[in-house]
């Protein structure tokens, strides 16, 4: 009973923080107040994709354990069985590796982005920015 | 329950709610200086997160990433550009 409200709760408040992060992108006029919160949003969908490995009740990192280059002991199968019960699934963990480099490089080139359009109409508001292209093309 | 579910219960409680608060804050501040801090602070909140859903090598990588990399661009972009956000 207690595990349900548990969760409840910590999905409530990720989409709450979804929600919250796709409000500032779609409506704060300024342009890096926009890149924060995509990277807000980013982050929690990173967040959320690792909650989806977590079966309830697995308390142990996807490694195993007591290996090291000296090896004394190789697992057997009634090992591994117990491990593989205990430990979380590992293929969302390698997904989100991935997937956090490849949000900074996109973080990047927005951000130079608005810097060159700041050197070209001298403000990141994006309002100013609409109303300085249309005084352009008229 | 055994001891370490419950401590991963807690921990997640805590970091989500900080998240949350710091999320929050970033969405209100007119300063972007502090609105990059309170992004830090989120960014931690999300290491710790990451720690207790059994994903240490994340954790380590996003707070590296979260706190120094992110933190540092978006304060070059306000060093080039403009630092408060108009109404």
């Amino acid at each position: 009973m207690i595990n349900q409200l548990l969760w409840g709760y910590y999905y409530a408040v990720l989409m709450l923080i979804l929600f919250m992060s796709i409000y500032g992108i779609a409506v704060r006029p300024n342009l890096l107040k926009k890149i924060i919160m995509l990277s807000i949003l980013s982050d929690t969908a990173n967040i959320l994709a690792v909650m989806i490995g977590l079966h309830v009740g697995r308390t142990i990192p996807p490694v195993y354990p007591g290996i090291t280059f000296t090896v004394e002991t190789l697992p057997n199968s009634t090992s591994l069985k117990e491990f593989a019960k205990q430990a979380v699934d590992p293929l969302p963990q390698v997904l989100v590796v991935t997937a956090i480099v490849i949000g900074l490089a996109v973080l990047v080139f927005l951000s130079f982005t608005a810097i060159l359009l700041y050197r070209k109409y001298g403000t990141l508001d994006t309002r100013d920015i609409i109303n300085r292209i249309r005084g352009e093309t008229q | 329950m055994t001891v370490e579910y419950t401590l991963q219960h807690i921990l997640l409680l805590v970091a989500l709610t900080l998240a949350l608060i710091f999320t929050y804050k970033t969405l209100v501040e007119r300063d972007l200086i502090e609105a990059i801090v309170y992004s830090a602070g989120q960014a931690v909140a999300y290491g710790l997160a990451f720690i207790a859903l059994m994903a240490p090598d994340l954790a380590l990588a996003y707070i590296a990433v979260g706190v120094g990399i992110y933190s540092a661009l978006f304060i070059i972009v306000v060093s080039h550009t403009e630092r408060y956000e108009k109404e």
